[in-house]
């Protein structure tokens, strides 16, 4: 892997940022170095305590009885036999846990989409393959499947509803009658004048596109281990593998009749998550709910089949995308139409409106087209609900957008890369038709650089002589903007009306030692490393001394837990905060222990000295302990609030941008896809770490060669789910992701603190539309057009066949 | 994905092993457990017993004299790495970089990778292609099977309940042509469509015997007849003569058609495979030659 930077001019730097954020200019003594992780050491030698270690005196294992159908109704449930197995405690239904109130999707104040009320177990309907409908508790495990198999439920099957359009017919069966509809949100929303663009347009390309359906599938599935205690009233111990335990502990207290402060959520080590842990799930309510009725703690640890058939899909989207454009290429029109196959619940709390909305609204992108339209169907289907998943709907938003551009190049004859510069908008702040306002990116820079990296004309020249050899290489590009740091501003900008609230503790100990707590969540994202790295530079202290804690509500400050790439601009901003109070104060302590001016203080590494007179310092650990124990000598507020201080931050909107760029070549006999370069360009502003942005930027990337080519979560015709393996549901290993060649460049945001920006979904957003576009680039002498991902062997070698076919066929001779 | 309740009993020798098989009916021979645990963990597979072979030191052998004895519970990862077997049955080397990672072939067992008849692994075919011959020993006593007599069907093979599959015996492969290919959708995947051809040349580059072998196309490996009669008399190499054979490959063939894959994708990738092995083998030949 090649790893070659980029900043912007320096002076150009300083100025955008002390523009809009006022902090003095930080001693950056580790953030923007490649710290090295400091909880590898911990995980790679086996010490993470992860889901599945939780361990509680008593505890019994629950198994799921889950509905092997896509629609059926549940006539009757006998555990008779169940019960009977030894070692088998329990076994409770749906009508069993009448007494929790409804989970209830769509956040509050959401307008424009239904509420939909489910109970955790399905009491009367099931509605995809993998709804559960009852539980089994046992002393193991083994026998909690055991009786999980006796378990006999009477099933009625219903009608599955499984197209997405047919979902939306008036006529339709529906999947929830408590709706009274499929489609649980239409929206439309338009700006700038677009059907006249469309009238006066010399040039129209229309596409269609579906993105395939694909999931997290993290190494480590979910799982939940709960207990009740009978006391104070009665409350609830929640370990779970969750992105966001304050966020989970919110919204599942009221199911469960308690308030949030009987419920305690303790995230341990996750082993990977992309988003699907960022849903509450019915198993998040029916294992604390059991163990509460049991009497007995209970341990649910998801396999891989429940994981792939009953967690969260994502990007099951149909497309249609329109461009308006003059005759020299000027795009002055998008139009698209994003229906999402929603899946059988509204997931909770960021509905299937997480990707269809989400492609839409941002649908302007980086280009300057200025009259922009979309609407958006979600209805409902008899399959897995669709949730949040790494990339949301901008993967499916940037495919359409990205696969048209590309056919708008080919018909007018233009580059692809010119016609996109040609488009582009400037490196300046920047507000779309749609209100998102830009702090500033790369956007030209990002895509020029990504077109060197694979030597553009070298390649079309190499392409050239390929064909002439029948073989077929293709090159495609796809550059994107990422809305990062999600906080109430850029989650408004999207689309999605809720407040968002993030604190941050920071405490200097009595022995000097740096306690940090916070409500984001790290699983696999480094915080450990990142806001030590950024603590120990607001305070002046050694990294190795600043400790990061997170993932209990009982130790943590509130916060909404990490998705959306949020972390390291929520991070760092509710972080400096805090510091700075709490670097104040020791400026002044140890003013006051050297008898010198405040202003004079230096405090760099953990040692107080007075500027201009060396040898006059004095370490934290005695400022600490004056702090703390140092009487009347100390400044009043330190007396009164200690050396503690917590903080909010609410940021504006942050955007990451950059460019992929993909070289392929297809086996036109096979349909095989092989991706001879994946490079990337990212810009994610004022870089903390870049062995962890790379890390970032790789995994995304590989993300995102699965959505183009392997990744499906399939259903027959009849609803039966074909993809509950790893072996049919394929994501890519080492073998099928290339030496990838990343760039970066560093446009410092002008809005967050120290101009960071996100970086945890740029290449799932930005690959997969560049091997789309490389393939049809490569196949282009067939006059092929691809229509979805993930472009398997088959898919592919039929259109060529197809291809073939037309060109030998009878209309010809 | 915890299996049910089962017995499990470890044999000190091959005749401990049958008897238990005997003994316990609806039992399972357990060997690398890489495609048998799975199963079970899944409950695909519900044996009342495993009887464990993979200790059992005098089925773990490798003989290379004349023709090559690989004892059944030999690790495909020790097959892999033997320098008799790379030298002399280069395809059986080169197959076997593709069943599985370096982690399952570790455990993965020559024997249980045939034994176990999935239509879409490599060494069946392998063993088709190579003519390869399999000693079974079992209640009612030893009996040899020839490779294109032992595959069945899906999961099955001629093997009785009470029968183990002892030892591999493949002959000398001297001075034929070979090639090999799958198509997969990821390396270590179990294969859309692959072949495995072994072609014994005159000394003028005539095919005087030809053997095709197919996998993952049909409920079990098979031999590609109509392929191979189309070789027969060409010479190798030529180019007219390896499409057309690969053409001819799925002839007459129940070609699997499934939910992931479709049977004239099959077809496609099947001709495909079967002309590139064709050729490989002649450019191979010519660049050891
Ligand atoms: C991730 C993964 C990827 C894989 N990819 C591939 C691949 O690409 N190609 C491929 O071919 N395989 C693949 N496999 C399967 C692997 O090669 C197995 O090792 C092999 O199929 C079975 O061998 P085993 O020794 O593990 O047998 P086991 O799993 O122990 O047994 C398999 C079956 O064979 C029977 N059996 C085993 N040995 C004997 C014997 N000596 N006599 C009688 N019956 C016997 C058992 O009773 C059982 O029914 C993969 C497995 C995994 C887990």
């Amino acid at each position: 892997m090649t790893l070659e930077s980029t900043a912007t001019d320096p002076a150009a730097t300083s100025a955008a940022s002390s523009a809009t954020t006022p902090q003095q200019p930080r001693p950056a003594r580790y953030v923007g170095r490649p710290v090295q992780r400091v909880e590898d050491p911990r995980l790679l030698s086996g010490q993470g305590r992860y889901i599945d270690d939780v361990a509680l005196p008593g505890m019994l294992h629950a198994a799921f009885v889950r509905s092997p159908h896509a629609h059926a109704r549940i006539v009757g449930i006998d555990a008779t036999e169940a019960l009977a197995v030894e070692g088998v405690v329990a076994v409770y239904t749906g009508k069993d846990l009448d007494w929790l109130a409804p989970m209830v999707s769509a956040g509050p104040m959401r307008e424009g989409v239904l509420a939909q009320s489910r109970s955790p177990l399905a009491v009367e309907v099931a509605r995809h393959v993998g709804d559960p409908v009852a539980v089994v508790l046992a002393r193991s495990p083994y026998l909690a499947e055991d009786g999980r198999d006796l378990v006999d439920v009477e099933w009625e099957p219903l009608t599955p509803v499984l197209d997405p359009f047919a979902a939306l017919h008036p006529d339709s069966p529906l999947v929830d009658e408590a709706l009274g509809t499929n489609n649980i949100s239409h929206l439309e929303q338009s700006a700038g004048d677009v059907d006249t663009a469309f009238a006066e347009a010399d040039h129209v390309t229309r596409i269609r596109f579906h993105s395939g359906r694909s999931t997290a599938a993290p190494i480590e599935c979910r799982g939940v281990v709960a207990e009740y205690e009978d006391r104070a009233g009665g409350r609830f111990n929640v370990y779970s593998s969750t992105q966001m335990p304050h966020l989970l502990r919110m919204l599942i207290a009221p199911v469960l009749g308690v308030s949030q402060g009987q419920l305690s959520v303790k995230a341990p080590d996750v082993g990977g998550a992309f988003g699907l842990k960022c849903t509450v799930f019915p198993e998040d309510i029916v294992v604390p709910a059991v163990a509460r009725m049991s009497g007995r703690p209970v341990k649910w640890i998801e396999d891989r089949w429940e994981d792939l058939a009953a967690g969260v899909h994502s990007k099951d989207m149909h497309c249609s995308m329109e461009i308006a454009a003059t005759a020299d290429g000027t795009m002055t029109a998008f139009r698209g139409h994003f229906v999402t196959d929603s899946g059988a619940y509204s997931s909770i709390p960021f509905t299937p409106l997480v990707d269809s909305q989400v492609a839409g609204v941002y649908l302007s992108s980086c280009y300057g087209v200025q009259n922009v339209a979309y609407s958006i169907d979600n209805p409902l289907t008899n399959k897995c609900q669709i949730g949040a998943v790494r990339g949301v709907g901008w993967v499916p938003g940037q495919l359409a957008r990205e696969v048209a551009i590309d056919q708008l190049a080919r018909s007018l004859g233009k580059d692809p890369v010119e016609l996109r510069l040609q488009n582009m908008i400037g490196p300046e702040v920047y507000t779309t038709p749609f209100g998102q306002t830009y702090d500033g990116g790369s956007y030209a820079a990002a895509l020029e650089k990504a077109r060197d990296a694979v030597d553009y004309p070298a390649f079309r020249q190499r392409q050239a002589q390929a064909r002439a050899d029948g073989r077929y290489l293709g090159v495609g590009f796809s550059p994107f903007v990422e809305p990062t740091g999600w906080g109430t501003a850029s989650a408004a900008a999207g689309g999605l009306p809720n407040g968002f609230f993030d604190t941050a503790s920071v405490t200097v100990e009595p022995d000097g030692s740096v306690t940090v707590t916070t409500g984001l969540h790290s699983h696999g994202q480094g915080h450990e490393t990142t806001l030590a790295q950024v603590t120990a530079d607001e305070l002046g202290v050694a990294m190795d001394s600043v400790r990061i804690v997170f993932g209990d509500t009982d130790s943590s400050v509130f916060g909404m837990g990490t998705y959306a790439s949020r972390s390291a601009v929520l991070g760092f901003g509710s972080i400096q905060e805090s510091a700075v109070q709490v670097r104040d104060r020791l400026v002044r302590l140890a003013a006051a222990m050297l008898e010198a001016d405040d202003a004079d203080i230096e405090l760099v590494d953990g040692v107080a000295a007075v500027k201009g007179v060396p040898g006059k310092t004095v370490p934290l650990q005695q400022i600490a302990l004056f702090g703390y124990f140092g009487g009347p000598a100390r400044p009043e507020d330190v007396q009164r609030d200690g050396l503690t201080a917590t903080s909010g931050y609410n940021p504006g909107e942050t955007y990451a941008n950059g460019c992929a760029a993909a070289v392929v070549e297809v086996d036109v006999r096979t349909g095989l896809v092989s991706i001879e370069q994946l490079a990337a360009v990212e810009d994610c502003g004022v870089v903390l770490n870049p062995i962890i942005v790379k890390g970032q930027v790789a995994g995304a990337l590989a993300n995102g060669i699965g959505v183009a080519l392997l990744e499906d979560l399939a259903y027959e015709d009849n609803g039966e789910f074909v993809s509950g393996s790893l072996m049919h549901y394929l994501y890519p290993s080492t073998t099928e992701v290339p030496d990838l060649t990343l760039h970066s460049i560093e446009t410092p945001s002008a809005v967050s603190v120290g101009g960071v920006k996100g970086v945890g979904e740029a290449g799932t957003i930005s690959a997969p539309a560049a091997i789309v576009n490389a393939v049809m680039d490569a196949l282009s002498p067939f006059g092929i057009v691809i229509e979805k991902t993930p472009m398997t062997p088959e898919y592919i070698r039929g259109l060529v066949r197809a291809a073939e076919a037309a060109a030998t066929g009878p209309a010809r001779s | 994905m915890k299996p049910p309740t089962f017995d499990y009993v470890r044999p000190a020798s091959v005749a401990e092993a049958i008897d238990a098989l005997a003994a316990h009916p609806d039992s399972k021979v357990l060997a690398g457990g890489q495609s048998l645990i799975p199963m079970m963990n899944m409950r695909l597979a519900r044996p009342t017993a495993l009887v464990d072979i993979g200790r059992l030191d005098e089925l773990a052998g490798i003989e290379a004299n004349g023709s090559l004895r690989v004892g059944a519970t030999a690790r495909q990862s020790t097959v892999l790495e033997n320098e008799q077997v790379g030298r002399r049955w280069p395809l059986i080397t080169a197959a076997l970089v593709h069943v599985g990672h370096p982690a399952t072939r570790a455990r993965g067992t020559f024997g249980g990778s045939i034994a176990h008849g999935e239509p879409a692994s490599e060494l069946p075919a392998v063993m088709l292609a190579c003519d390869a011959r399999f000693l079974l020993r079992g209640g009612s006593g030893e009996r040899e099977v020839a490779a294109d007599d032992f595959f069945v069907g899906h999961y099955t093979t001629v093997l009785a309940d009470d029968e183990l599959l002892v030892q591999v015996e493949v002959p000398d492969p001297a001075g034929s042509a070979w090639g090999f290919g799958e198509i997969v959708r990821r390396h270590g995947d179990y294969a859309l469509a692959g072949a495995a051809v072994r072609l014994a040349v005159d000394g003028d580059g005539t095919v005087e015997e030809a053997r095709v072998a197919l996998f993952g196309v049909s409920g079990r490996p098979i031999r590609a007849t109509a392929a191979e009669e189309h070789l027969l008399g060409t010479r190798l190499g030529d180019e007219r003569a390896a499409a057309e054979a690969g053409r001819a490959a799925l002839s007459g063939t129940e070609v699997t058609d499934d939910s992931f894959v479709s049977a004239t994708y099959r077809h496609d990738a099947a001709a495909a495979v079967v002309e590139r092995a064709l050729l490989e083998a002649a450019l191979r030949r010519r660049g050891t030659n």
